[in-house]
């Protein structure tokens, strides 16, 4: 079977996964009511045209149930290829899942927000469901890695992620993406129970014309503290969706964002922060390197509600130009109902420091190799709070 | 080591240099005196390079060599180096790791092998102490919330490092307490050897009492003006430059 990704939305009924009536009749209204994919006249999508992408003629990856236990490693690995699931043993207080049966209560307070969210609703063929017991702190970081191989392939995932009261953990997740005119809708459900902390390092690095689209929703409660690094570096296309929901009070979030592009690459962040509780603080910072003829976006909203008093929310988007050809369209949303509450935001973008430039070459060092070092400066802080070793392995073979 | 004749240059076309010839062997120490807007400190930018400024007429040989067909990089491997006026600041980029770096391009520009860890460090080590620097300076970020005066001994700490043949430096007092200045000539004078040569560019006479030049140079309107021992520099802080001015 292949098709359009609008062919699928309204073949593939029922989906695999036990969504909620709800739920899927939301998603599906949302595709009835566009007809189409959205244009450039749609906010959300001013930057980013889907006109290549709703064109793209996909066979979707078969998805093999049966999960191979995987040798034990400084990680717990979860990895997905080209359709096979293959994990590690679960240690003490880790529960991984693969049969979609996903957890009822959590989905409840999932809300579905636009047209990634409608597809992935409808559409997704499976996920990995994980959940860390009450009071669980895991050593090992849980790693899971896409690979997918092939042209014209379409794979759409619904992960969910639970972290019950009181555990914490370390995620790494890497996209490993590769042949042409594929397509990848990736999302996951980040549920943070009281007091937990969950610390993900997301490595987005894909080959060949292909198309990702990953969202992550978080929802957290009491005291829970969140931080994220994405790291997207030379995608054809990414379009990452982040949304937070701080839930209740103390909560603790920090999304931060390096974005590397070239040739004709497009690299789209939205970010959406919802300060729903009083006492709550946010940090937020992406930096965006971008050469030849790319394209980036960085839109970050955060919206502080009326009661959610004593929030200190602090944004920060700062941009490299190496090209005269290379684009940046930056947006930076605050939209606040409560009158006690510290924000702001900046966003700058500009050239390469030519008196830096200029002073390192005179110490005999090579033009290149100062460029070079002076966007790895200019990323240290966000590469710098990247934990995962993998991550940071990789990260030094594409910048030096 | 270092022949300037007649050498001409502009910035967005407005000629600054307008025909300066100077002659430094090695080991001897220069001083270049003059007041603001005289092209001093457009001077240490052509000899280091910096590609602001165009130079329309005359020469600068190096070792024989002919310096302006060579990259910034190439004459910092060669052995020029240009303590700046006003030390950048690079967040991000560790003191330690871009000296590493600038240590080996030269090395391998001259054919010699790279450094060790051990031999860098204790290098560092070494030379830190010499100009007084904080070693917790030394790992931190080029100059990132450095005082006034730790980014001058940062600047001669690198000069340390690197062992050039030729030193510029550029208004090194600028903003230096005694204290500072007397750290930062006592790291110049001890670098001085034979086969080196140091160009200190100054606005006051006050630094020459710590770094004794054996010529002192002044620069007006572009040109070397006047050339004497180290007693010109005495004679221009009593008389003020408007001597040299009147005397055109």
């Amino acid at each position: 079977m292949s098709g359009t990704l609008i062919d699928f939305c309204k073949q593939l009924n029922p989906t695999p996964l036990n969504l909620p009536e709800a739920l899927l009749k939301a998603a599906k209204d949302g595709i009835e009511f566009q007809h189409h994919f959205p244009t450039t006249r749609d906010e959300a999508w001013k930057y980013t045209r889907l006109g290549r992408v709703s064109a793209l003629k996909l066979s979707p990856v078969k998805i093999n149930p049966s999960a191979d236990p995987l040798p034990s490693s400084d990680s717990i690995d979860i990895i997905f290829e080209n359709g096979t699931w293959y994990c590690a043993q679960p240690t003490a207080g880790l529960h991984i899942d693969f049969s979609g049966d996903i957890d009822s209560i959590a989905w409840n307070a999932c809300t579905l927000q636009g047209h990634v969210q409608h597809i992935n609703a409808l559409t997704a063929q499976g996920g990995v469901a994980i959940r860390i017991d009450a009071n669980t702190k895991l050593i090992k970081p849980i790693r899971i890695i896409h690979r997918l191989n092939g042209e014209h392939t379409g794979l759409i995932l619904h992960h969910q992620f639970v972290l019950d009261n009181h555990a914490s953990a370390q995620l790494e997740v890497i996209f490993e993406g590769l042949g042409d005119d594929s397509y990848e809708n990736i999302l996951f459900d980040f549920f943070l129970g009281v007091g937990s902390t969950l610390h993900t390092d997301m490595l987005q690095q894909t080959k060949g014309t292909h198309y990702g689209f990953h969202t992550q929703r978080i929802y957290q409660r009491k005291d829970s503290t969140f931080a994220l690094q994405t790291i997207t570096a030379n995608t054809h296309f990414t379009r990452n969706e982040i949304e937070v929901f701080s839930q209740e009070e103390g909560t603790h979030t920090q999304l931060y964002g390096a974005f590397i592009g070239q040739e004709n690459n497009h690299i789209d962040n939205h970010t959406y922060v919802h300060h729903m509780a009083p006492n709550c603080t946010s940090d937020e910072n992406y930096k965006g390197v971008l050469s030849h003829k790319a394209t980036g976006v960085f839109n970050g909203k955060v919206k502080v509600y009326k009661d959610a008093q004593k929030i200190n929310a602090y944004q920060a988007n700062k941009n490299i130009l190496l090209s005269d050809q290379a684009t940046i369209n930056a947006k930076p949303e605050l939209e606040i109902y409560a009158d006690d509450v510290k924000c702001s935001h900046g966003s700058t973008t500009g050239q390469l420091d030519q008196q830096a430039l200029f002073f390192l070459r005179t110490r005999g060092i090579s033009e290149t190799k100062a460029i070079d070092m002076l966007i790895n400066g200019f990323l240290a802080e966000i590469v710098g709070a990247v934990k995962s070793s993998h991550i940071q392995e990789a990260l030094h073979t594409l910048l030096d | 080591m270092l022949k300037i004749d007649n050498l001409h240059a502009a910035i967005n076309g407005t000629e600054i240099l307008k025909g300066l010839t100077l002659e430094v062997k090695a080991g001897e120490v220069h001083a270049i005196m003059g007041p603001n807007g005289a092209g001093k400190s457009t001077l240490a930018s052509v000899i280091a390079g910096k590609e602001d400024y165009e130079v329309t007429s005359g020469t600068i040989t190096f070792e024989d060599k002919d310096l302006l067909e060579m990259s910034i990089e190439e004459r910092a491997r060669e052995g020029v180096f240009l303590a700046f006026q006003y030390p950048v600041e690079i967040p991000g980029v560790s003191n330690v790791n871009f000296l590493k770096t600038a240590i080996n391009e030269i090395r391998e520009h001259k054919g010699r092998p790279l450094i060790s860890a051990k031999d860098f460090l204790s290098l560092v080590k070494q030379k830190s102490s010499f100009v007084g620097l904080d070693t917790s300076l030394t790992s931190r970020s080029v100059n990132e919330g450095f005082s006034g005066g730790e980014k001058k001994r940062n600047e001669i700490f690198q000069m340390a490092m690197l062992e050039p043949k030729l030193a510029v430096l550029d208004e090194t007092d600028s903003g230096l307490d005694i204290d500072a200045l007397r750290i930062v000539a006592g790291g110049v004078n001890a670098l001085k050897s034979k086969d080196n040569a140091t160009l200190v560019i100054t606005h006051y006479q006050r630094l020459l009492d710590y770094i004794i030049p054996d010529f002192v140079h002044v620069l007006y309107d572009g040109k070397i003006v006047k050339t004497g021992g180290k007693e010109l520099a005495l004679e221009l802080e009593e008389k003020g430059y408007d001597w040299i001015k009147s005397a055109e």
